[in-house]
């Protein structure tokens, strides 16, 4: 029987008087890409640096590989942090070298791996140029390659798409797929849904520190069905209007034509009766869309309009500003 | 352990790859070359002036020759003093107080027949218009001294009042004058004063030692007795020195990697104490060589300069013996390594505290301070290693380091040696536990100073629960 790489069982994690991660409890099986989503400060890095021995949890217990975590266990995993950072002064290869030596591979080994790793990755140029010469994207593309270097059973990837311009973001979900077919087991945090529609086949939900979803992308478009739009004019309370008729209906981001609103259909419930529902209710429609189910709606319906608007930030932050 | 290998290999190639490291090692030889060099040449180059004394005989002149003359015979006396406490063989002696006279009696000043007998006359040849024949040729006239028509005064004209060792001598001379004027008229000798001197009582300095060790090594006090305590204050002030030069690199390595986010990464392949022990043992390195090179250097240096002399390498032999006694050299190590433990963790755990150097900056100052502390003690314990003040001082935690080295000449109780030892260990280690968890909040959970307090509280509370 396979041990699960990572498994934590009621874990709590308190900073003075706020509750950063609350009874948090999760299995990543063997070979499976997971996805941590939630929007910023939903307690997903937190987890991951508890989940690896960083960070002591004040309650539950952590497994990685059926042990404590511990440097024996760490050199089985590859973790890419949240804050990015590698020596300014060392160049690619030696970076690449150095972490891989620290989790265990030989002299040789490292240089070959890290001479191999950039030279697939476009960097072959750049191996003996120091990081501070690098850019921002390619500095970043040598800490995945400090990630992956050493072979990992299990990589852990805190929100590793974060700052990849679209060209570079999409050779990181080709890497993933590359390691995630390799063998290695693959757990992500983001805050981008798309990513993780586009890679995962399990998904854990975090908002305010407490997992909310748990399941596959299967379960998570079930759990909500699908959905229409409808528009109605600014002020009118959709929710307020369909709730007699036994219909949830979700405030959406304005999209310019009144207010927004989604509206989920529960089995057997079409989107032609939601519009009727409404109009029913006397509501002054401006515009009607049948919808499929995504990542964000689910979110949405689990945990409500305001930390579906706190993802929103995070995927925004510059609109925010 | 091949962890702490591969962060203190990091580290270290890190540090001695910067330009600064390089220029740093170079700057200490360079700059004694340049000063030893410059002191050589500024000296020789000193250029040798004319002066006159204006009178009808040759009373201020012949006082001013005689006061140049003490004064030579004076530095002359001095540096065979300094030769007398090295113990050099005669023959290596003999050399070094003829190369000592030599020296001392290159005059700078050498006095010329006035071309002129009043101060408006000799105008142009002070301002070096004219030139007056002496010695060395023809040259301006530097200074000229002409009493005043009372005999109160001898004044003292020169184009270059910037220089004063004529005037300065020429001001002792005529108090000398009127010291023997006085005892002329009190129908005394002229050397009354010397012979004064001359018949005073000598104070040999000896040391007391068991009639055996007596017998043998005689009570003359000699190098051999003094090398122990200044081998022991080099000791102690090496650590200081050591530690001095640490804190930036602890305080800004730190930093480097707070700023750059990496402590994430490392702590997922390392043990924080791994992490610790690989940083404190490359600036330990990093500093050694440093300070290595410069030993060598001015071993190079020394090497050389007793090639110069027949026997000059006897000098060596006290320190080495001192070197090679392990009732100093075993205390002094590991008074070394734990005063180095405790200091460079100290920083280390301040520097994660840090996001910038002006930051750090504002730790610099509470820093030299707490350093500061010891070098007062190394100072007083140097002047006196048995002094009442450097005992107590010893026991504090902080000051043992240093202390302990400086008393181990003196023979100190072997329990207090033994228990400082214990109490110096144990404080080690208890600053050990703290830096680390200091370090881990600040590396960690990205404290910052503000938040020290904090850290400190929830340190204390934990142990206590």
């Amino acid at each position: 029987m396979s041990i699960s790489p990572l498994v934590l069982r009621n874990v709590t994690k308190h900073f003075g008087t706020f509750t950063a991660v609350s009874d948090l409890s999760l299995d990543v099986p063997e070979g499976g890409i997971i996805g941590f989503l939630g929007p910023n400060g939903a307690g997903k890095s937190t987890s991951l640096r508890i989940a690896l021995g960083v960070m002591q949890p004040d309650a539950g217990t952590v497994s990685l590989f059926g042990a404590k975590p511990g440097i024996a266990t760490l050199k089985r995993v590859g973790f890419l942090p949240e804050e990015r950072g590698l020596y300014k002064k060392m160049t690619a290869r030696t970076s690449i070298e150095h972490f891989a030596r620290l989790k265990g591979m030989t002299a040789r080994d490292a240089r070959a791996r890290a001479i191999e790793l950039l030279d697939t990755s476009g960097l072959g140029d750049d191996k003996n140029t120091r990081i501070s010469k690098l850019s921002k994207g390619m500095a970043q593309k040598v800490q995945i390659l400090s990630t992956l270097a050493h072979r990992p059973d299990f990589l852990i990837l805190d929100e590793p798409f974060s700052g990849l311009d679209p060209v570079n973001q999409q050779i990181l979900e080709d890497l993933v797929r590359a390691e995630h077919a390799r063998g290695a087991t693959i757990l992500f945090s983001t805050h981008v849904m798309e990513h993780a529609e586009r890679l995962c086949d399990r998904i854990v939900m975090m908002a305010r520190g407490r997992k909310v979803f748990d399941g596959t992308l299967g379960d998570a478009y079930g759990a909500l069905g699908h959905g229409a739009r409808i528009n109605v004019e600014t002020g009118f309370d959709l929710a307020a209007a369909l709730a007699p008729k036994g219909l949830a209906a979700h405030r959406m981001p304005d999209d310019g034509h009144g207010d927004a609103w989604r509206i989920s259909l529960p089995k057997g419930v079409g989107a032609q009766d939601a519009l009727r529902a409404a109009i029913e209710a006397s509501a002054p429609i401006v515009g009607f869309a049948p919808e499929e189910a995504r990542l964000r709606d689910v979110f949405v319906s689990l945990v409500g309009e305001a930390d579906a608007a706190a993802l929103d930030r995070s995927q925004h932050p510059e609109e925010v500003a | 352990m091949r962890n702490v290998y591969l962060i203190f290999r990091r580290d270290y190639l890190g540090y001695v790859r910067a330009w600064g490291f390089w220029l740093s090692l170079a700057a200490v030889p360079l700059f004694m070359i340049i000063g030893g060099s410059f002191a050589v040449f500024a000296m020789k180059s000193t250029p040798v002036r004319y002066y006159a004394v204006i009178e009808s005989g040759t009373t201020y002149a012949d006082a001013i020759d005689d006061q140049f003359a003490r004064g030579e015979q004076e530095t002359a006396r001095q540096a065979r003093d300094m030769v007398d406490g090295m113990n050099l063989p005669p023959e290596s002696r003999q050399r070094i107080e003829i190369n000592a006279d030599d020296a001392a009696s290159e005059r700078k000043f050498i006095r010329v027949p006035a071309p002129a007998d009043d101060i408006d006359s000799l105008r142009p040849y002070l301002l070096g218009e004219k030139l007056v024949s002496g010695p060395l040729g023809d040259k301006p006239l530097f200074a000229a001294f002409i009493p005043s028509a009372d005999g109160k005064t001898l004044e003292y004209w020169s184009d270059d009042v910037n220089v004063s060792t004529l005037l300065n001598t020429a001001a002792a001379a005529m108090r000398h004058l009127a010291e023997r004027n006085a005892l002329a008229d009190a129908g005394l000798p002229a050397d009354f004063l010397e012979q004064v001197e001359a018949s005073a009582i000598d104070v040999p300095a000896r040391r007391i030692r068991s009639v055996a060790e007596q017998s043998s090594a005689g009570s003359e006090v000699t190098m051999a007795d003094r090398a122990p305590t200044y081998v022991a204050g080099g000791l102690a002030y090496f650590l200081w020195l050591m530690i001095f030069s640490i804190i930036q690199y602890l305080l800004m390595g730190t930093i480097e990697e707070r700023s750059n986010k990496i402590f994430d990464t490392l702590l997922t392949s390392v043990k924080l104490p791994e992490l610790l022990a690989g940083k404190l043992l490359a600036v330990f390195a990093v500093t050694s060589t440093m300070m290595a090179s410069w030993g060598l250097f001015a071993l190079a240096a020394s090497a050389f300069a007793a090639t110069q002399l027949p026997g000059g390498a006897d000098l060596f032999t006290p320190f080495l013996a001192a070197i090679a006694d392990p009732g100093i050299i075993l205390p002094g190590l590991i008074s070394f390594v734990l005063g180095y433990l405790m200091y460079g963790v100290i920083f280390m755990a301040l520097g994660s505290l840090c996001d910038t150097i002006q930051e750090a900056q504002t730790l610099l100052s509470p820093m030299m301070i707490l350093l500061m502390l010891p070098m007062f003690a190394i100072f007083i314990a140097f002047q006196d290693p048995g002094s009442p003040v450097v005992d107590i001082a010893a026991w504090v935690p902080i000051f043992t380091p240093f202390l302990l080295i400086l008393r181990m000449p003196n023979d100190p109780p072997m329990w207090e040696v033994a228990a400082q030892m214990v109490i110096m260990a144990a404080t080690t280690l208890l600053i050990l536990w703290g830096a680390t968890k200091v370090y881990r909040a600040g590396a960690v959970h990205g404290a910052g100073i503000g938040d020290l307090g904090g850290v400190f509280k929830r340190m204390i509370s934990r142990k206590n629960g």
